[in-house]
């Protein structure tokens, strides 16, 4: 994000305040992904940011509530890739939705490293109060894959927990995949997230079949 | 070790000082420096020994389990869902404490992952149609469900959740033998239907 420029520039406080913001957040995804949550301090991210210490606390009180601030920002970001693709289907077209929603969760990560580690990785693990928010984003997602899904091959509605664990197991494969370095290849995962994703709402057979129809 | 597995769950690894863990293990201080290097020591050697644990259960009741494929899944699963019943302390330290506490730690986390995605491997069928890392999204959701039953406190009862996951962890190998392969345009109506 660029800097704003010194000395008399017209801007109101109110601008430069959120740009100071929106910097710092920035500034700690990317010094988060350089060198994890413990390295991370305020000195780095005021740095990265362009953003004096002093201001850095008028805007936050800890690297913690940065980190609180930047992991919703991330999530958000992600969010609205993914409903930017589900939009362009209607409500009864389930799984080329889903298909849509996975590959843009995948590309939104794989074209932004710094982004796949905070959400997946870090998220996680900087600490107790930190995963009730990874556990809170992995949730929020559930709904976009049971919103108009099938039932169960065998009848009935499936339950809410086989949603719960398809994307529980999703979010674990790719933090797995981005810890081992794989970042950018995470697209390559498509067909398999998709088949995992669509086999307990339509069977194996079924989804089988739709990802090698492409 | 048993106090760090208790003390751990119960107030969290940072909450958790030399202190208090010589008290509630009932040792004297010497005697904790003399076997560990410190508090996190203490908690990996706690860790390592309950995923020792559980995994050997695991495996046994794989192994015990004679006949279908699908009867060995259910008894190792079982068998892990049994061991956060009995002992919800050593699970929560294993399955959340353990995700954050340190970097040591978290890396013990993903270890035992990796553990148990081998153990799938090893055990299930091999399935030319499957994809790759099927056992990795079912092991990290088997997980992710696990962890959210633990975290509301619901350890104890971690066998209520055997239905529900063996079928979870079963379903991507039912096409395989068990049902019959669908028409396509009979699976999509049941998809147009279920959206009245």
């Amino acid at each position: 994000m660029e800097r704003l420029p010194r000395g008399r520039h017209g801007l109101s406080p109110e601008f430069v305040a959120r740009n100071q913001r929106e910097r710092l957040i920035s500034g700690l995804i990317e010094v988060l992904y350089e060198v994890g949550y413990q390295k991370t301090t305020v000195s780095l991210i005021g740095q990265r940011a362009s953003v004096s210490k002093s201001d850095f606390y008028k805007h936050f009180a800890s690297k913690d509530d940065c980190f609180f601030a930047a992991y919703e920002t991330a999530i958000e970001r992600i969010r609205k890739q993914i409903l930017d693709a589900c939009t362009a289907h209607e409500e009864d077209e389930w799984s080329p939705r889903v298909r849509d929603g996975i590959a843009a969760l995948l590309s939104s990560f794989a074209s932004d490293p710094a982004l796949a580690s905070i959400s997946l990785v870090e998220g996680l693990r900087a600490g107790p109060g930190v995963y009730d928010r990874y556990q809170a984003a992995v949730e929020s997602f559930i709904p976009y894959l049971r919103n108009g899904a099938p039932q169960a091959p065998g009848g009935g509605e499936v339950p809410l927990a086989t949603g719960e664990a398809v994307v529980g197991g999703i979010a674990s494969l790719l933090g797995r995949r981005v810890l081992a370095g794989d970042v950018e290849k995470l697209e390559e995962l498509l067909p398999d997230v998709l088949e995992f994703a669509l086999t307990p709402y339509l069977g194996a057979t079924e989804a089988r079949r739709i990802i090698s129809a492409g | 070790m048993d106090a760090m597995a208790e003390l751990s769950a119960e107030q969290g690894y940072e909450a958790t000082k030399i202190g208090d863990l010589v008290r509630r293990a009932g040792v004297a201080r010497k005697t904790l420096y003399d076997n560990f290097d410190g508090k996190e020591a203490v908690f990996l050697a706690a860790v390592d020994g309950a995923v020792e644990d559980v995994s050997g259960r695991v495996e046994e009741a794989c192994a015990a389990a004679d006949g279908e494929w699908s009867q060995r899944v259910e008894g190792g699963l079982r068998a892990f869902l049994g061991y956060v019943a009995e002992n919800p302390a050593a699970a929560r330290m294993c399955m959340i404490e353990a995700i954050s506490a340190t970097p040591t730690a978290s890396a013990r986390y993903d270890e035992a992952l990796r553990r148990f995605v081998e153990l799938w491997r090893r055990s299930a069928p091999v399935e030319a149609d499957l994809p790759e890392t099927i056992g990795e999204t079912l092991i990290g959701g088997v997980a992710w469900i696990v962890y959210q039953q633990i975290r509301r406190g619901g350890a104890g009862q971690a066998l209520d959740l055997l239905p529900g996951l063996s079928e979870f962890v079963l379903s991507p190998y039912h096409g395989v033998s068990k049902l019959s392969p669908e028409p396509g345009g009979e699976s999509n109506s049941t998809v147009a239907d279920s959206n009245s």
